[in-house]
């Protein structure tokens, strides 16, 4: 349920201010994509925290490129 | 195919978004005042029927009269401080008159204070009143006309109002006021006869009708209360016109009603029993009840409760709250950002304080958030710059993958992982920002302090929004457009502003996104056009800036602006 709800958030994000804010993403797949991932394949704690991390690698210092969910 | 299809699928979302806005605006966002402040609507029949769940009060409706006609037809105490000026009812023992001499109702030199009470009978009906009831005796009612020590209440001389009933209990109010809005009321009851009595003090605030400021999930207005250190904002007028009344029992702290800037709160000591209720007449009403006390011949006993009553200005709310008021800076909606709303809200008002135009501290706010993010944008320019010596070297990927672009993209991703640059700032940045923006959308939103504060030129009130509108010629015809379409000088700014800077941005790849883009800017002319003057030059302010940052940094990088469209991942 919690799950449900957190993707959906994603997937609200990908639709709405994502497309009109400048493009940003340094990783592959997005944040977003990764959040997804994430959740569906470890539930609604572990996923989250792990989509957690990946925003927080994601900035002008942190790191970059293929980085999919392990 | 799929590209005209996006298109159109564009198009047609944001013609959507533009006939919705109005809609959603008003539903949601109606931040600017009206011009000309509170309403009075002198054919609002609605009188308040005083009544807490002992003492049945009832004041038979009559007809409304003159303000004028029903303050001279009472006995009255003055009352006078830097902040109020207004006067007690002594019939009764109501506040029922109360302006706050410090702001008024409209921009007009002349115009009159802003008005909170209104006594009964007159329009808009607006009052507060404490008293007891009792048992095993009388109480005061609203009939019983007090006698008052003194003719005028100044801050440091308090009035002491004093009755006394048939059966020979003696009741006395001692009502002080402080140079802000703050009335505190010690009340004592002494038993005068042979038998011991049961009383609960009790006090309420009764209005005729709802605020005339719209309540939103920014901003809400009505009910409001602080019980055991929680603020709620979950009573609204609609659940008190369905459910009738909300009721807490056994608890500590204040309730009242607030408009969009004014508050008017009981603040009893000690548990007490409390509820918002609308009454059949129309009026609303917060009251509370106090635990009976036993008073044995006599024996006196008093108790304290205390009023606030005026304008939601923070240092006073933050004063109160030091005295012991838990959380009445809580009657300002901060919402989910307060705890970084409060840092913001106070650099504002230093620098209003030090600037003296609330419009220059708006951009010089602007200016400071601005300069903490500029290393973000910065690092990204370095990044920029370092990709263009990696041009060739991107020119012979495209050209060797030029059949498959997955594998293309992969490539360039490998080829920045390699040489450590990366165009893209990644989402923290842009996920940091949002709360901050946020958060000073909100503070110019719940600011009372931006009330009425004039920037330059022709903006008389940056809380309103911008007045002057080419779609009548500035004014020179003589005709007030529809609110849609009344788009002032400020939004226009907005938009112009917006689509220069945006186009100093790396630019999308996809053809819909580009579309939305190039779409965006003239919406927000719309979309800010009904938000208060100064959210309009907050917005401007910070498009100027990142348009000046972004020429800075081409400049400092030596960088072309064909050097700043990455390639898309």
């Amino acid at each position: 349920m919690i799950a449900k709800l957190m993707i959906l958030v994603a997937k609200a994000w990908q639709k709405g201010p994502s497309q009109i804010l400048p493009p940003s993403c340094r990783y592959q797949p997005s944040c977003s994509a990764y959040a997804i991932t994430a959740i569906q394949r470890y539930g609604a704690a572990r996923g989250g925290w792990m989509a957690l991390k990946r925003i927080c690698r994601c900035h002008p210092w942190g790191g970059q490129g293929y980085d999919p969910v392990p | 195919m799929n590209d005209s299809k996006n298109l159109i699928l564009a198009v047609l979302l944001s013609a959507l978004v533009l006939l919705g806005w109005t809609w959603a605006a008003n539903k949601y966002f109606p931040t600017a005042n009206p011009p000309s402040g509170k309403s009075v609507n002198g054919q609002r029949q609605a009188v308040p029927q005083s009544q807490t769940q002992a003492q049945p009060a009832t004041i038979a409706p009559k007809a409304l009269q003159n303000r004028d006609q029903v303050l001279a037809s009472t006995p009255r105490v003055r009352i006078d401080s830097p902040s109020l000026q207004g006067s007690i009812n002594l019939k009764g023992a109501q506040i029922d008159d109360l302006l706050l001499v410090r702001h008024r109702e409209t921009i007009a030199r002349d115009s009159p204070p802003v008005r909170l009470l209104s006594p009964i009978g007159a329009p808009d009906a607006y009052i507060v009143q404490f008293g007891w009831t009792a048992q095993g005796a009388t109480a005061p009612d609203l009939n019983t006309v007090w006698t008052a020590d003194s003719t005028t209440l100044t801050p440091g001389h308090p009035v002491t109002l004093t009755t006394q009933t048939p059966d020979g209990i003696s009741y006395q109010m001692k009502i002080a006021v402080d140079d802000g809005y703050l009335f505190t009321v010690q009340k004592s009851v002494t038993n005068g006869s042979a038998q011991p009595i049961a009383v609960r003090p009790i006090g309420l605030v009764s209005r005729a009708a709802k605020s005339t400021d719209p309540s939103t999930w920014t901003n809400h207005v009505g009910p409001i209360s602080v019980f055991g250190g929680k603020a709620d904002y979950q009573v609204n007028w609609k659940d008190l016109d369905e459910k009738g009344s909300a009721s807490f029992a056994d608890v500590s702290g204040w309730l009242g009603f607030t408009d969009k800037y004014w508050l008017t709160a009981l603040v009893p000591t000690g548990p007490v029993a409390a509820d918002f209720r609308h009454s059949p007449s129309g009026a609303y009403q917060a009251e509370f009840a106090a635990a009976p006390v036993s008073v044995a011949p006599n024996q006196t006993v008093t108790t304290q409760t205390r009023l606030f009553a005026g304008a939601k200005e923070k240092t006073w709310l933050d004063r109160y709250e030091d005295a012991g008021i838990p959380k009445l800076s809580k009657s300002i909606d901060w919402g989910w950002f307060e705890f970084f709303m409060r840092p913001i809200f106070d650099l504002l008002m230093f620098l209003f304080h030090a600037i003296g135009n609330f419009g220059f501290a708006i951009i010089a706010l602007t200016l400071i958030v601005r300069s903490i993010l500029f290393p973000i944008a910065q690092k990204q320019f370095q990044s920029m710059a370092a990709m263009r010596k990696l041009q060739p070297k991107m020119k012979a990927i495209q050209e060797r993958f030029k059949e498959d672009k997955a594998r293309q993209q992969q490539e360039i991703l490998k080829l920045y992982q390699e040489e450590k640059v990366n165009p893209a700032a990644g989402c923290l940045p842009i996920l940091l920002q949002i709360p901050i923006f946020y958060a000073l959308y909100k503070v110019l939103l719940v600011s009372v302090e931006m009330r009425h504060q004039p920037f330059i030129l022709w903006i008389r009130d940056l809380s309103a929004p911008d007045p002057l509108t080419p779609v009548n010629l500035f004014g020179l015809l003589h005709f007030t457009p529809p609110a849609m379409l009344a788009i002032g000088i400020l939004p226009i700014m907005v938009g112009a502003t917006q689509w220069l800077s945006m186009k100093l941005n790396p630019q999308p790849m996809d053809p819909a996104q580009a579309q939305v883009f190039a779409i965006m800017p003239w919406f927000l002319v719309f979309i800010m056009a009904p938000f208060a003057a100064g959210l309009q030059l907050y917005w401007i302010t910070n498009n100027v800036l990142t348009i000046a940052q972004q020429w800075h940094l081409y400049r400092k990088y030596g960088l072309h602006l064909a050097d700043t469209h990455p390639v898309h991942t």
